[in-house]
């Protein structure tokens, strides 16, 4: 389904549009109060971007470094080149140990992997335990937001979702929804054999794994089932644990204002031999799907720096109108925007770098200060041009056709001036008190909604004879 | 009172949008200008700083446009620009454009500094806070409430947030009401406006009602894209705010016989 | 090291514009890596102490803390009043079953014999000394088993953190992960002396202890109850973690 369909059934739904309206004032301004009661936020944000820049540089070596780390603590790494690679290590892990129901905390990555289809197909049950994961495990759908997957489901849907798909009776309050969850989980999570988390940070000095939870269900995950498997996109690596700090307020304040989430979890290898409880195994999946493309072209390589921790999707006012789904990938907004053109295929995303008035509001808000505006200008440079990646290139003849005529003119007053008449001329039959409520073709897109003025008989440029 | 003539030298880069829609714009400020002293000039030729091209990825053709524009621009005039958006396009974007360019890139980067939006211009250069004393009326009659719409370039590439409410507010007897969500865009996004018309045509929806429900007579802007995005969907629904860029209202603010 | 992992550092080089390696990782200013392993444990040494003399300090800020993060705070002068404010809880609640760390802190309040006369079972999510490896196992699945009934867990915790208003709980022996995390309420006891300033001080003691010696398996970092806002933004507690958390602050 293409952008602006999606993008138009999402304008036209009240309830989607009040839930995402709901994202300005709960998360973003949440995340604006945070920001200014953390002293030396600034700074923080200066410092995580140096950070971040210098480990992506450098980022062969800090995996080499944590996948030592991980290795000395008695936990097992793998490096996937592909999402397939690391479905296909994590379904022979789960089949090698007779793995029949896997527990999985909040993963955009496993979106990426379509893992729970490729888990089902080879008889082996994914339960999704985040709350919204599981509302749109149920629903059949793919992750609205970054944070709040089900953000775009009213109540009603939700408990209309839960009546029939578990067979039980409909709930009305959200209390009640989701103690139904928690019930229904609570049975997963006593009898799952394997857990698969996401990886929010990976210390390189020590092999720890950073997980940021509210709900409890990535502890539930790492400490219930024998088998815990950490898949994580290459660029999560952070150098020290002394970086954590600044590392985690970053993301949950920025993700939700929490000063801390209700949760944070790490993970250092398997449980050792005298701990109470814990896995008897870890193993950490390292993936590139495609990322290694954003680190080879130094114009995108900052999106790596990225953090998911959705600022930029509730800042955007283009995200807020046409919702997670019309990104028609797994990362929506406007971090979406670059990276999912650039994991999947740039040319057929081609209304992802389009789909922005340029506002900048995303930059503003990011936390580690990545420059999206910059990184759609480039794509829509590539998209216009193609110079870097000439199979990309889409703009059409007339487009470029109309480019070299506005070139044409601008270039030459006598020109604009031939052409000011001409609209002039044009815009005769049209235009009623100065104003044209009607224009023909993609220009109609213009008076759909709004009045445009007419073009001044007399431009300024001829008025200034009579002000020098 | 009338400023005395300075040293201050200005070139006037007027923008395809005020020269083309918005003559009177233009007007307005070569007028508050002199008033307050600068020497103003118009380079003849201006046509557009090339920034649609530049937007739509044809950079190719941004080129030599722009390479037009700093020619026009070069000596050692501050540039006056009545658009947040074009300000920002020769200042912020120009070294972007002409960043594989080593002659044109120094070129941009010697012309930036002296590139101004005109609101920013007033308080920043000229240090004119209280514009309003400049003119022969105590207040504007009929005026009461303003509100501002804060154009997107000029608050986030420029950082211009608080010269144009000063200057707004410098004329007694004007109240400027904040608007609702007044950091949020209006939809306008120059070829976006036309390209995703009812993504636009949503965010424009928004943007009217905050400013309605301001209760304000005017609202004024920096910006003459927003204000023909704005003013366009106002006018279409016969909203009651009368649209003002804000080099016509200092116009009033100075214009009182 | 894997063939796979040669393979894919190797894109990476190649994609970084440096196909032979070199130059080796040169660790910028900008992290906290480069610090000397000295300097670190020096730095360590010194939280440790300023977190005892500031203790009062750090309690108070803590309890507010904690407060604004959802947690029930209260003070008790001893861990005989710990046990009392438990005792209380147990009743309020309708508790049955109870399970407890078997952290120093928590020994001392004696729960088997102050909440016997009520009729609950506290069970000690602690495998026996000098267990072999079978009975050990068989320990460790009647432990889950009783967390999975339990309607109240009990620990003592390794540190508390002001900024946040955090308790952290580091699981090893005695320390079990699954008694702050099943039942549907926790009871934390901070002892005097265990609240940090915040999070860099935490990270800072954690990062000299890697140095010295192991980690540890899991960490975990409580920040009040269990909460979800993926509905209708509306935050509802207890979806999969307690509901319900307490938090004393001894002495």
């Amino acid at each position: 389904m293409d952008f602006n369909t999606v993008a138009a059934e999402a304008l036209n739904d009240p309830n989607i549009q009040a839930n995402l309206h709901g994202l300005y004032k709960g998360f973003h301004h949440a995340r604006v109060d945070a920001a200014a009661a953390t002293p030396g936020w600034e700074e923080m944000r200066e410092k995580a971007r140096e950070i971040k820049a210098h480990t992506t540089e450098n980022l062969d070596h800090y995996l080499e470094m944590a996948a030592a780390a991980v290795t000395r603590a008695e936990g097992r790494v793998f490096f996937a080149n592909t999402a397939e690679d690391a479905s296909r290590y994590v379904i022979d892990l789960a089949r090698s140990k007779g793995v029949e129901v896997v527990i999985k905390g909040k993963s955009m990555l496993s979106e990426e992997m379509s893992l729970n289809d490729r888990l089902a197909e080879h008889d082996i049950e994914p339960v999704e335990t985040d709350l919204g994961e599981y509302i749109i495990q149920l629903a059949g759908e793919t992750p609205y937001h970054i944070i709040a997957p089900a953000i775009h489901k009213t109540r009603e849907e939700v408990a209309e979702l839960f009546e029939e798909k578990l067979d039980v009776p409909r709930h009305h309050e959200i209390e009640d929804m989701a103690g139904e969850a928690r019930r229904q989980l609570r049975q997963k999570f006593i009898e799952a054999d394997m857990g698969i988390t996401g990886v929010n940070y990976l210390v390189a000095e020590t092999g720890t794994i950073v997980l940021v939870t509210n709900e409890g269900n990535g502890r539930m995950c790492t400490s219930m089932p024998r088998t815990h498997v950490a898949i994580m996109g290459m660029e999560k690596v952070i150098p020290s644990m002394d970086d954590l700090g600044i590392f985690l307020r970053l993301l949950i304040r920025s993700a939700t204002g929490q000063r801390l989430s209700s949760y944070v979890t790490t993970v250092t290898g398997p449980k050792r031999h005298d701990d109470e409880d814990g896995p008897d195994e870890l193993h950490l999946v390292v993936v590139d799907n495609g990322r290694s493309r954003l680190l080879a072209d130094p114009e995108l390589r900052e999106s790596l720096y990225c953090l998911r921790c959705g600022a930029c999707l509730n800042a955007c006012p283009v995200y807020r109108k046409v919702g997670g789904h019309a990104y028609g990938w797994v990362y929506p907004g406007p971090i979406g925007a670059v990276i999912s053109p650039m994991l999947t295929n740039l040319g057929d995303a081609k209304d992802l770098p389009h789909a922005s008035s340029l506002c900048g509001a995303c930059r503003e808000v990011c936390p580690v200060k990545i420059n999206i505006p910059r990184m759609l200008l480039y794509l829509r440079k590539e998209l216009a041009q193609g110079e870097t990646y000439p199979e990309s290139r889409r703009s059409s003849v007339v487009e470029r056709l109309l480019m070299k005529g506005w070139r044409l003119s601008i270039m030459n007053p006598l020109m604009l001036r031939l052409a000011n008449k001409a609209a002039l001329l044009a815009q005769w039959p049209l235009a009623r008190r100065r104003r044209l409520t009607w224009l023909p073709g993609p220009m109609g897109g213009w008076t759909r909604y709004r009045d445009l003025p007419a073009i001044a008989s007399r431009p300024f440029s001829k008025r200034w004879r009579k002000m020098r | 009172m009338v400023r005395e003539p300075s040293h201050v030298k200005a070139s006037l880069f007027v923008t395809c949008i005020v020269d083309q829609f918005y003559p009177a714009v233009g007007e307005s400020t070569v007028r508050v200008l002199r008033r307050l002293g600068v020497d103003v000039n118009f380079p003849s030729g201006q046509t557009c700083c090339g920034q649609p091209a530049f937007n739509s990825g044809f950079w190719a053709d941004a080129k030599p446009v722009a390479r037009r524009v700093l020619k026009m621009l070069r000596g050692d005039r501050y540039v006056v620009v009545p658009s947040g958006s074009c300000a920002s396009m020769i200042h912020a974007f120009y070294p972007e454009l002409f960043h594989d360019e080593p002659g044109s890139l120094a070129e941009a980067r010697a012309l930036a500094p002296r590139v101004f939006e005109l609101s920013e211009f007033i308080v920043d250069v000229l240090g004119v806070t209280d514009i309003a004393s400049y003119g022969e009326s105590t207040g504007v009659p009929d005026l009461r409430k303003v509100t501002y719409h804060e154009a997107c370039h000029l608050r986030r590439e420029l950082g211009v947030t608080t010269q144009p409410r000063t200057l707004i507010t410098s004329a007694p007897g004007v109240e400027l009401v904040e608007a609702q969500e007044s950091d949020v865009c209006c939809g306008f996004g120059g070829s976006f406006s036309v390209r995703y018309p009812d993504i636009s045509g949503a965010m424009l929806q928004d943007k009217i009602e905050q400013l309605r429900e301001t209760g304000a007579e005017r609202f004024v802007s920096c910006d003459s894209g927003c204000i023909m995005h704005i003013a366009g969907g106002m006018e279409r629904q016969k909203v009651d705010v009368r649209p003002m860029h804000i080099a016509e209202l200092l116009d009033e603010y100075l214009d009182q016989e | 090291m894997t063939g796979n992992q040669t393979e894919f550092l190797g894109k990476l080089r190649r994609s970084l514009g440096r196909p032979t390696g070199a130059p080796p990782l040169a660790i910028s200013d900008a992290t906290a890596l480069g610090r000397d392993a000295g300097e670190v444990v020096l730095r360590a040494e010194s939280i440790r102490e300023r977190a005892q003399e500031d203790a009062d300090a750090l309690a108070d800020e803590l309890e507010t803390a904690a407060g604004l993060a959802g947690w029930k705070v209260a003070r008790v002068a001893s861990t005989q009043d710990a046990a009392g404010y438990i005792a209380d809880l147990v009743r309020e609640l309708e508790a049955r079953s109870v399970v407890r760390s078997a952290q120093a802190v928590v020994e001392r309040m004696d729960l088997e014999d102050v909440l016997s006369g009520a009729g609950v079972q506290v069970h000690a999510m602690a495998v026996r000394e000098g267990s072999n490896e079978a009975s050990a196992d068989e320990q460790r699945s009647a432990m889950r088993q009783h967390a999975i009934d339990a309607d109240l867990g009990v620990t003592g915790v390794h540190y508390a953190i002001a900024e946040t208003g955090t308790c952290v709980l580091l699981p090893r022996k005695g320390t079990s992960r699954l008694v702050s995390l099943l039942p549907p309420v926790h009871v934390a006891i901070v002892e005097r002396g265990q609240a940090l300033p915040g999070l860099d001080e935490f990270f800072a003691l954690q990062r000299a202890d890697s140095i010295r010696g192991d980690l540890g398996s899991y960490m975990t970092l409580i920040t009040g109850p269990s909460r979800s806002a993926d509905i209708e933004y509306t935050i509802v507690t207890g979806v999969h973690g307690p509901g319900e958390v307490h938090m004393l602050l001894l002495g």
